[in-house]
């Protein structure tokens, strides 16, 4: 799996940080041979006049379709999961594509690597890690 | 005179859906406000009053406007930032563990490294 994609996997919840949660579309932010570090999709909308949190990202229809997803999501780097690349929690890693719907194009994979760095540089300690 | 029979089930029928729309659109709640009241240097009065002209607010408008700005500032600078773990991941990354993107530039993989090996580094909070 490739830094940059975005991939289904069961993206754990806050009830159940260890364990696989709900089939989502996440974000390969950082992989390694073994692990990958992916942030939180979702289609519900950011609701109206709510600022927007320092981390999070909004893809309208037309960006969205550019990344082969049929609908406006909104990607959260201020939700990440650190979880190992085996078939519990990517339900497609055995199959040609992995579950890979899209990889960003470089520039948005910079811009998110930016953002992350950001938030990570000024939030440090707001950083709270679950379930090692 | 006998009574239009069709009138009875309009009428009950205009009754009917009144009803349905009070319940089903209630009519908003404004939250309640207290009013406080509030000292300042006449000095900064004046600043204010001319500040809240040029927005075309009322004083007590752009006050409030400026308070609400100060608690949502506030709301994001608790925000946390969660990272969920799994049991079987590692607590610790060298920078040349980190796969580089198809493409990427060295400075933007070290920024990559570098936000990898800062997130792998923190400990578990429970």
């Amino acid at each position: 799996m490739v830094p940059g994609a975005f991939v289904r996997v069961y993206f754990p919840t806050q009830e159940q940080p260890r364990r696989p949660g709900l089939l989502h579309i996440g974000y390969v932010l950082v992989a390694t041979a073994r692990e990958a570090l992916l942030a939180y999709t979702t289609s519900q909308p950011w609701p109206a006049g709510s600022p927007l949190p320092a981390g999070v990202r909004l893809f309208d229809a037309a960006q969205a379709a550019a990344l082969n997803q049929s609908r406006p999501f909104v990607l959260r780097l201020d939700i990440l999961a650190k979880l190992p690349m085996t078939a519990p929690w990517f339900p497609d890693i055995g199959k040609p594509a992995q579950g890979v719907i899209a990889i960003a194009p470089r520039r948005l994979q910079e811009e998110l690597v930016d953002l992350a760095s950001n938030l990570v540089r000024r939030r440090r300690d707001l950083i709270e890690m679950r379930g090692l | 005179m006998a009574f239009p029979a069709r009138r009875k089930p309009l009428l009950a029928f205009a009754f009917t859906w009144h009803q349905n729309r009070l319940i089903t659109q209630p009519r908003k709640k404004t939250p309640q406000k207290v009013a406080i009241t509030l000292r300042l240097e006449a000095a900064n009065a004046r600043r204010l009053q001319a500040i809240a002209q040029d927005e075309n607010r009322t004083l007590t408008n752009y006050v409030e406007t400026v308070l609400l700005r100060d608690l949502l500032a506030r709301d994001e600078a608790d925000r946390v930032i969660t990272v969920f773990a799994a049991p079987e991941t590692s607590s610790r990354i060298e920078p040349d563990d980190v796969i580089r993107g198809e493409g990427e530039s060295d400075a933007a993989y070290e920024r990559r490294q570098a936000v990898a090996v800062e997130l792998w580094s923190i400990p578990d909070n429970g």
